[in-house]
């Protein structure tokens, strides 16, 4: 599998500072954004502190192939082993995010979204909190891999309210989940096979405020670098206003080895290579 | 300190000043107000406190949540805000500060993202078993069960990817000469489960699938010479 990847943060037109942060990490595998709330410098704090945690604890558990026992919280059940560990390193980050906020009073309310993607040749796992999305393009469609822990999101999904009521809704930055703000967190997290010339695009509400799904795939079917998308993505964004901090990683997935096995192709391959090994040992005999 | 003025027949009833961050209004006794009239449900709706602003949802109410006589499902309150639910009348009344700011103000503070209290809504959505099933973090549970070439107990799709194949790791084995270690597989997304074609002959409701397809309840899978059907676990079973 070859993955190209991405990422850029851009402070915006009207923010002074960026309380976005993100990680892109090829060797593990593993992307995040995160997008901090809280006054002076706390946001900051807070997605920082998250991407370096998740980083940190999922590179440890997947270097030591550590069991289920050994993560974080109770694992749950439904999740693959790899996902358990993002789960528990999801966990571990709000714990920590929420004890700063807890001990300092300058970080007090902080907290942040988090937007996480861990690839390997067998198993894409997505894993959010808050209204921090992910996005998957594949065979000419978009899907959403995260899901929106807004007051209107969860409208939204209850079939009370259509995405285009919640785009205009004055509250949609109204969030019911995120990190850093209880003591315990319940990430949403998709497990999927992966297939050749997926796309993903991970980014802060700063792109999806001004961009919809559909534009969002429009450009992604017009790329086919990471790194053009990212610029693509962040230019739209400017020419609307950039009225919030913007982060985007976008990942190209290429040659993946499908595990399709086609029996009777198998076959005939096996042939031909038995077929050639017996003409070089003629080629041999006859020289 | 913002206040809610509870009126029926224009006689004030009442006057709650909004000392907490959530509160309820229902006909349940366990609501922060109480109102006992069968036109109000158990739960009716709720206010939270979201930065400074207070913000109205109408829980999935039978008879409606209306501000100023327009129906809402949320809806930020502003001063003198009529709330009706059944034949009561809330007034809401905003502090000094809140009743002078200027609406675009106002608008301002909502660009910046905040947090719901959780705790106290998680609390909340517990009480509204209806509005939690059909909310975040509780997708409904698909099964499987076998019409043909096997004879086992239907299978519940827990699992984010479910493998079908006949790799004993697989959450549905299925057996077959020609049958690959993992000939399909089923996840569980956001928009619901979407079966995948990882090697074999796949038809949904006798249609072949080359990649992937979102199943809707009652579609019927075919897998070799197996054929199994898929809908949705009900609600408390």
């Amino acid at each position: 599998m070859n993955i190209r990847s991405c990422g850029i943060t851009d402070v915006g037109l009207k923010r002074d500072g960026n309380e976005d942060a993100f990680s892109v990490e090829d060797s593990l595998g593993l992307y995040i954004v995160a997008d901090g709330m809280g006054g002076h410098l706390a946001g900051e704090v807070a997605s920082r502190v998250a991407v370096e945690m998740i980083n940190g604890a999922f590179r440890k558990w997947i270097e030591e192939e550590a069991g289920e026992e050994e993560i974080f919280g109770e694992p749950d059940a439904s999740l693959s082993l790899e996902g358990n560990y993002l789960l528990g390193a999801i966990r571990l980050a709000n714990r920590v995010v929420y004890e700063m906020a807890l001990e300092r009073k300058q970080y007090q309310g902080m907290g942040t979204t988090v937007a996480a993607l861990f690839v390997t040749p067998t198993m894409i796992i997505s894993a959010n909190v808050g209204d921090s999305r992910i996005y998957l393009t594949r065979d000419g469609d978009l899907e959403r891999l995260s899901r929106d822990h807004s007051l209107v999101g969860e409208q939204v999904e209850m079939g009370m309210m259509t995405e285009e009521e919640a785009d205009n809704s004055s509250m949609k930055h109204v969030l019911t989940r995120n990190l850093g703000s209880s003591e315990d967190v319940e990430p949403d997290i998709f497990e999927i096979e992966p297939s050749g010339n997926d796309c993903f695009v991970l980014c802060s509400d700063g792109v999806t405020d001004l961009l919809n799904d559909e534009e969002i795939l429009s450009l992604t079917m017009e790329t086919i670098a990471p790194e053009d998308l990212c610029k693509k993505i962040i230019d739209a964004v400017l020419k609307r206003g950039a009225h919030d901090n913007t982060t985007i990683i976008s990942l190209f997935l290429t040659e993946i080895k499908k595990r399709r096995v086609n029996v009777f192709k198998k076959i005939g391959l096996s042939i031909s290579e038995i077929f050639a090994m017996a003409m070089r040992a003629l080629k041999k005999i006859v020289s | 300190m913002a206040r809610l003025i509870l009126m029926f027949n224009k006689q004030v009833v009442k006057e709650y000043p909004l000392s907490k961050e959530s509160i309820t209004i229902g006909r349940n006794e366990d609501n922060t107000i109480r109102v006992d009239n069968l036109a109000v449900s158990g739960y009716h709706a709720r206010i939270d406190l979201a930065g400074n602003d207070y913000v109205l949802t109408d829980l999935q109410s039978t008879n409606g949540t209306f501000v100023n006589d327009k129906r809402v499902v949320s809806h930020k309150l502003s001063h003198g805000d009529n709330v009706l639910i059944g034949k009561h009348l809330l007034l809401f009344v905003g502090t000094g500060k809140e009743a002078q700011l200027r609406p675009e103000e106002k608008k301002v503070d909502m660009d910046k993202t905040m947090m719901l209290d959780t705790a106290k809504q998680k609390e909340l959505l517990a009480k509204q078993k209806g509005v939690a099933q059909a909310g975040m973090g509780a997708q409904k549970i698909g099964v499987v069960t076998f019409i043909e070439g096997m004879d086992i107990e239907d299978i519940e799709l827990k699992k984010k990817l479910i493998k079908i194949g006949k790799a004993e790791t697989s959450e549905i084995r299925l057996p077959g000469l020609f049958m690959p270690a993992t000939a399909a597989t089923i996840s569980r997304r956001p928009s619901g489960y979407v079966i995948t074609n990882m090697g074999i002959k796949l038809k949904v409701n006798g249609e072949i699938v080359k990649d992937n397809v979102t199943l809707k309840e009652f579609d019927t899978i075919e897998i070799g010479k197996t054929k199994f059907q898929f809908y949705y676990k009900k609600p408390g079973e």
